[in-house]
Parts: structure tokens; C-alpha cells; sequence
């Protein structure tokens, strides 16, 4: 096993392109990190310098505390799953996961043991003899796991391994790959775009945009409190609402009423328990800010209570385990440059609400806003304020 | 439903005369390129005189070509050469095309562009400079000299060809190798050059057919006693008068072993002539 730490790494490529700029990470021992954001953002970069296969342009990688900038991809004992599962075609399912430990000169038992050992894990025995074209995609994604495991590394790097799964067996293998990191305890940097993968296999998960590093952290922190708006739309499907309001002291001017958020018509007030844990509050007040309301923290007001807000409803969605309610807020959501396109709601929050509600498209809705998870963005640097 | 059924009927009968339009014109295209072989086999087993009446059968023929010309001696002289060229295109075309396409290095696109540029180069254009440079190091007249021209010339097509299969194998396979231990050089021979056989089957032939067939270097570069199959039955016509069955025998004992290179590689050679088409 192994801690792998990388320390201001940055990537330049010849173009003048930064694929990752000053990434500081630490990995710890048999922990399954999940770098994770959307295409092009520099994780699989990231995870292609920890391998060696990319040249670092500055800052070190280390593993276990020896610097490895400079070490061939093959003498740094990891191993690597790849997207497209990287199979030697013109080898038998035996003889590629066998491969490594053949040109490590590893004893024919030894080669033999591990293998039918790993076959056994991943269930590949009865396909030991067969040429991956003879495999159906889990079973070949499973080859790939059993090539990477045999060798027994220090950690194991995956970029986007179950991206070629169709739906279902994609949420199969994550399990598995779930358990089998957990039950081997192997270091492991996994790369995805997708965030149900990040969420569900990550101890933590690091969240990059534009190759640079947003967030890391155990995956209900990051849903619950995240870092900037860049994480908040990021993360949660579907994303956070995020809209432009003001906070404004409540009641008259001289008021000890706490603060309000404002948005449209809409005024809420913000717990005593929320502002008295977060001094910058106080920063802010008379300023503009983004609010930011995750859908399932918007109720139907008949069935849930709380400080209501009316919409009227645009679209009912029956999803049968619950019912997605768009409604118009009466002002601009926030769209921020780097934003991308499905967070322009255009107006429009959606609240994830109880299959029992009875809110009907065309009608003015009364909805209960639980606001002790009420999130604040500053909206020039898009910064969380509660951080 | 009657209107139904009959357009039915008619788009069978036109698919069905499409399929017979195209079996015509393959026959046809079949003969005109079958006819040749069959006039060489037709006449290579006449005497001169049987030639001209265009009747009657003899092994006159094959007599005469045994007599005029050191068959077996020229076939091994032909294969030699072409064991030796094809050996060295094949070395160079399958290191440059994977380095080419696998390894990244400053200015590769300038040197694949400059080898393959050679391409373009006719041998007409460049056979005087060649016997000079190779008569300044005592090349010519040699099998080594004519090896040589035949490599420099094959090996730009064959490092194309090559370096295309390359860029079809994924990166990724090449990595994974890597991080399994391989250095570049054994990725290369463990992966790469199995997963090249149907490329490196093209090349081999198409290369064979070239210098097999080729008159002009083994002319230039060969002595009398070096001479290949074709150079050879080039002699048979130098005369005043030229007899045709002892050269239609020597052409048919000169196309037999392309044909056997080809029918040996033929199910790899499509493979490679197709590559880079689609999945």
C-alpha cells in the first residue's frame, strides 16, 4: 500500500495549454479517492502524471514519501485500468492478466497461484482460456481489474474504467469494484465525469475545474457544504438552484432582526443558529450574494413546515419515488461565466418533493424552504460564505 | 394491398437484375484480367512454329529457356535479393512507423513528412545519383548494392503503411504494456509487432511483387552472373528476332512464386489493405 501525494503539480503541454495547475493532493494509505469534474478539466492528466505516462511540468509526486518525477511508469509499482480496458488482443484472458508478472519474472506457481486467485475474485475462471474480443464489456472490464490486481501493487490508478458499461451494469461494477477495493485495502486514484460514481465509491472526492483543484472532501461534506459555486452546481442531480439575491438586516433599520435573504418577491429569513455560526454574515449584509437551495430542501408547504415562498408551477415531473416541481421565482437564477449550460435555469428552481404532493402545473404552489440548509455564494469570487 | 404486393414483386425483380448487371461486369473484368495468364500458359507450351500457326503443344519451349538461361541459379538470385531488401524495408518500416506513431518527440511530423515525401521520387529520377554514391563505396555490382536501392526505395511506402497501422492500435494498449513493466523497446516487440502481423503481411508482399517484378535496378546494379528471374528473361528478347514460348515459360516460372507469397499472406493482406476503415 502507499501514500501518493502530489505537491503544486502542474501541467503545461507544448501548445501553452494548462491541463492542471498547482495541484496539491494527498492520497492516504488504502484510501479510493475520486477525482472527479467535467471533460477536459485535467483529472485524467492528473491521474497520467501519477502513472508517469505524462512528464509533471512542475511541482513533485511522491509516493510514500520518495519523489517520483523522474521514476519510469514500470518502476513505480502501480497498476492501471484503463477507459477502453487496454486488453492485449492477441493474448488469452490467462495470459494478459498474467503478463506483468511474467516480465517481472515472477515463478511459474507464483504466476499461476495469483492469477487463479484474482480469476476466482472477479469470477473470470471459466474464461481464462478465451481472447478478450470473446468477452462481453464487464467481462473484459473485469480482465482489466484482474491485470491490474495479480500484480499486487502499491496503488491502482482507474480512469474512467465502467465508462464504456451500458446504465445497469455500470451501477453492478461500481459495486464490485467497491468491494473489492475495500476488501484488497489498495491505494487507489479513480478518475470519473460522473458524480453518482464519485459519490458513491469515493472515501473523498477532489472536484477540478479548468485543472485546478475546487474541493476535497468525504462526499456529504462536499453535497452538504460546498466550497464555491462551481461545486455546488457540480455536484447533486439535479444541481443546486442557485439564484441572485441580497441579504438585508430584517425588520426596520435599527432592527435587531436577523438577516433576510431577497430575491424577487421573495424574503426569507435566515436561522439565528445559521448567521451566529457564520460571522461573514455579517460582511454582507446590504450586499448582493448567490443563494443557493438544493431541490430536495423545497417542500410542499401542505405536507412540510417551514417558511413558505409562493411559485407558480411551470412543470410537474413524476418520477414515482418522488415528483421534480419547476417553478418560476420572479427573478434571474444566476448563471456564472464558467457555468455551464443545463445550471442556466432560466428562472426556474426545480424542487424534489414527496410522491404525495398534490401541486398541479399552473397553479400558484406554496413551498416550504428549509432554511438551515440554505447555501451563500460570494458572487464575485464565488466562494461559499458559510466556509 | 394488391398495389403493396406488386411494388414488392418489382423491387425483388430490380434487385435481382442489379445482382445479375453486376455479375456480367465482374466475368468481364474477370476475363480481361484472367486472359493474360491464360496466353502465357496457352503459349508456353508451343515451339516457335506452333506459335506463329497458334496450334499444336510441345515442351520445345521450356527446352529453350533451360538451354539459354541459368533458371534455378537466377530464382535463387531473385529470392535472395528479395529475402535480404524485404528483410531490411521490414527492420526499418515497422521501428520508424511505431516510433512515428507512439512516441512523441519535437519535430516528428516534419520527419514523417520528409520520409514520406520520398513517396514521390521516381527511381528514373535518382538511378545515376544512386550508382554513384553506391560506386564510391564499392556497391554496385553486388547483391548488397541492388539490396540497398531496393530498401531505400520500399522503405518510405512501408514506413507510411506501418506508421498508419500504428496510429490504429490505442494508445492506451501501448501504456498499459508500458506499466506492466515494458520498456518501450519490448513493448514494441511484445505488442506492437504481433498486433502488426496483417500490416507487416501487406508490406511483405507488396514489396515482393515490386522487386520480384523489378528490371530497371537489377539491370543497373547486378552483374551477369547475379542476375534475377526478370532481368534474365529481359535477355531472351534482346535479339534481332525474339522467341515467345521460352519467354512466356520463364514468365510463368517468374509469376509462380508472387503467387504463392500472395495466396500464403492473401487473408492478411486484405485485412492490412483495409485497415483504417472503420471498426
Amino acid at each position: 500500500m502507499a501514500q501518493i501525494e502530489l505537491e503544486s503539480v502542474t501541467k503545461e503541454f507544448p501548445d501553452g495549454t494548462t491541463a492542471v495547475s498547482s495541484l496539491d493532493l494527498a492520497v492516504g494509505d488504502g484510501e479510493l479517492l475520486v477525482l472527479v469534474g467535467p471533460s477536459g478539466c485535467g483529472k485524467t492528466t492528473a491521474l497520467r502524471m501519477v502513472a508517469g505516462l505524462e512528464d509533471v511540468t512542475s511541482g513533485t509526486i511522491s509516493i510514500d514519501g520518495r519523489p517520483v518525477n523522474d521514476v519510469e511508469p514500470r518502476h513505480r509499482d502501480i497498476a492501471m485500468v484503463f477507459q477502453s480496458y487496454a486488453l492485449y488482443p492477441h493474448l488469452s484472458v490467462y495470459d494478459n492478466m498474467a503478463f506483468s508478472l511474467k516480465y517481472r519474472r515472477a515463478a511459474k506457481a507464483e504466476i499461476r497461484q495469483r492469477v487463479a486467485e484474482a480469476a476466482r475474485i472477479l469470477e473470470l475462471e471459466p474464461y481464462l482460456q478465451r481472447k478478450p474480443r470473446q468477452l462481453s464489456g464487464g467481462q473484459r472490464q473485469r480482465v482489466a481489474m484482474g491485470r491490474a490486481i495479480v500484480r499486487q501493487p502499491r496503488a491502482f490508478l482507474m480512469d474512467e474504467p465502467l465508462s464504456n458499461l451500458d446504465a445497469k451494469l455500470r451501477v453492478q461494477m461500481r459495486a464490485e469494484i467497491a468491494q473489492l477495493q475495500r476488501s484488497l485495502g489498495t491505494t487507489t486514484i479513480y478518475v470519473t465525469h460522473d458524480q453518482t460514481e464519485a459519490m458513491t465509491l469515493g472515501t473523498r472526492v477532489a472536484v477540478i475545474s479548468g485543472g485546478v483543484l475546487q474541493q476535497v472532501a468525504a462526499p456529504q461534506e462536499l453535497y452538504r457544504r460546498p466550497a464555491n459555486l462551481f461545486v455546488a452546481g457540480f455536484i447533486g442531480s439535479p444541481p443546486m438552484n442557485l439564484i441572485d439575491a441580497r441579504l438585508e438586516r430584517g425588520g426596520a433599520a435599527g432592527d435587531d432582526a436577523g438577516p433576510v435573504v431577497v430575491f424577487g418577491p421573495h424574503r426569507l429569513a435566515i436561522p439565528p443558529e445559521v448567521v451566529a455560526a457564520h460571522p461573514a454574515f455579517e460582511r454582507y449584509l446590504g450586499e448582493a450574494i448567490v443563494l443557493g437551495i438544493r431541490p430536495e430542501h423545497l417542500h410542499d408547504a401542505a405536507i412540510a413546515g417551514g417558511p413558505v415562498i409562493k411559485l407558480p408551477v411551470r412543470l410537474r415531473e413524476e418520477l414515482g419515488s418522488e415528483v421534480q416541481v419547476h417553478g418560476a421565482i420572479g427573478t434571474a437564477a444566476h448563471v456564472s461565466a464558467d457555468a455551464a449550460d443545463d445550471l442556466r435555469s432560466l428562472a426556474t428552481i426545480v424542487a424534489r418533493m414527496d410522491p404525495r404532493t398534490k401541486i398541479a402545473e399552473g397553479e400558484t404552489a406554496e413551498i416550504a424552504v428549509d432554511t438551515a440548509e440554505l447555501q451563500f455564494f460570494d458572487p464575485a469570487s464565488g466562494d461559499s460564505i458559510l466556509a | 394491398m394488391a398495389a403493396i404486393r406488386q411494388s414488392g414483386r418489382n423491387s425483388r425483380l430490380n434487385k435481382k437484375m442489379a445482382i445479375w448487371a453486376l455479375f456480367t461486369l465482374m466475368v468481364i473484368i474477370a476475363v480481361v484480367m484472367l486472359y493474360p495468364f491464360w496466353y502465357i500458359i496457352d503459349n508456353a507450351f508451343r515451339s516457335a512454329g506452333q506459335f506463329d500457326r497458334q496450334a499444336g503443344h510441345s515442351l520445345i519451349g521450356w527446352k529453350e529457356l533451360f538451354a539459354n538461361l541459368p533458371v534455378a541459379a537466377q530464382l535463387l538470385n531473385s529470392t535472395l535479393v528479395c529475402a535480404a531488401s524485404i528483410a531490411i524495408i521490414l527492420i526499418v518500416s515497422t521501428t520508424a512507423g511505431f516510433a512515428f506513431a507512439k512516441l512523441r518527440y519535437r519535430g516528428s511530423g516534419m520527419v514523417f513528412l520528409l520520409v514520406v515525401s520520398a513517396l514521390m521520387v521516381p527511381l528514373q529520377s535518382i538511378i545515376f545519383p544512386e550508382i554513384v554514391n553506391l560506386g564510391n563505396v564499392h556497391l554496385t555490382s553486388s547483391y548488397a548494392g541492388a539490396v540497398l536501392v531496393y530498401a531505400a526505395l520500399g522503405t518510405p511506402f512501408a514506413t507510411f503503411l506501418m506508421a498508419t497501422y500504428y496510429r490504429g492500435i490505442s494508445d492506451e494498449l501501448i501504456e498499459a504494456a508500458v506499466i506492466d513493466g515494458l520498456g518501450y523497446e519490448r513493448t514494441f516487440l511484445q505488442i506492437a509487432i504481433p498486433l502488426s502481423l496483417p500490416a507487416i503481411a501487406t508490406v511483405t508482399v507488396l514489396q515482393f511483387i515490386q522487386i520480384w517484378d523489378d528490371l530497371l535496378v537489377a539491370l543497373f546494379f547486378l552483374p551477369t552472373n547475379q542476375r534475377t528471374i526478370t532481368a534474365g528473361l529481359a535477355t531472351l528478347a534482346t535479339g534481332r528476332t525474339t522467341s515467345i514460348p521460352p519467354l512466356m515459360a520463364g514468365s510463368l516460372i517468374s509469376a509462380i512464386p508472387a503467387i504463392v507469397v500472395y495466396l500464403i499472406f492473401q487473408r492478411h493482406l486484405v485485412k492490412g489493405l483495409t485497415l483504417g476503415m472503420g471498426k
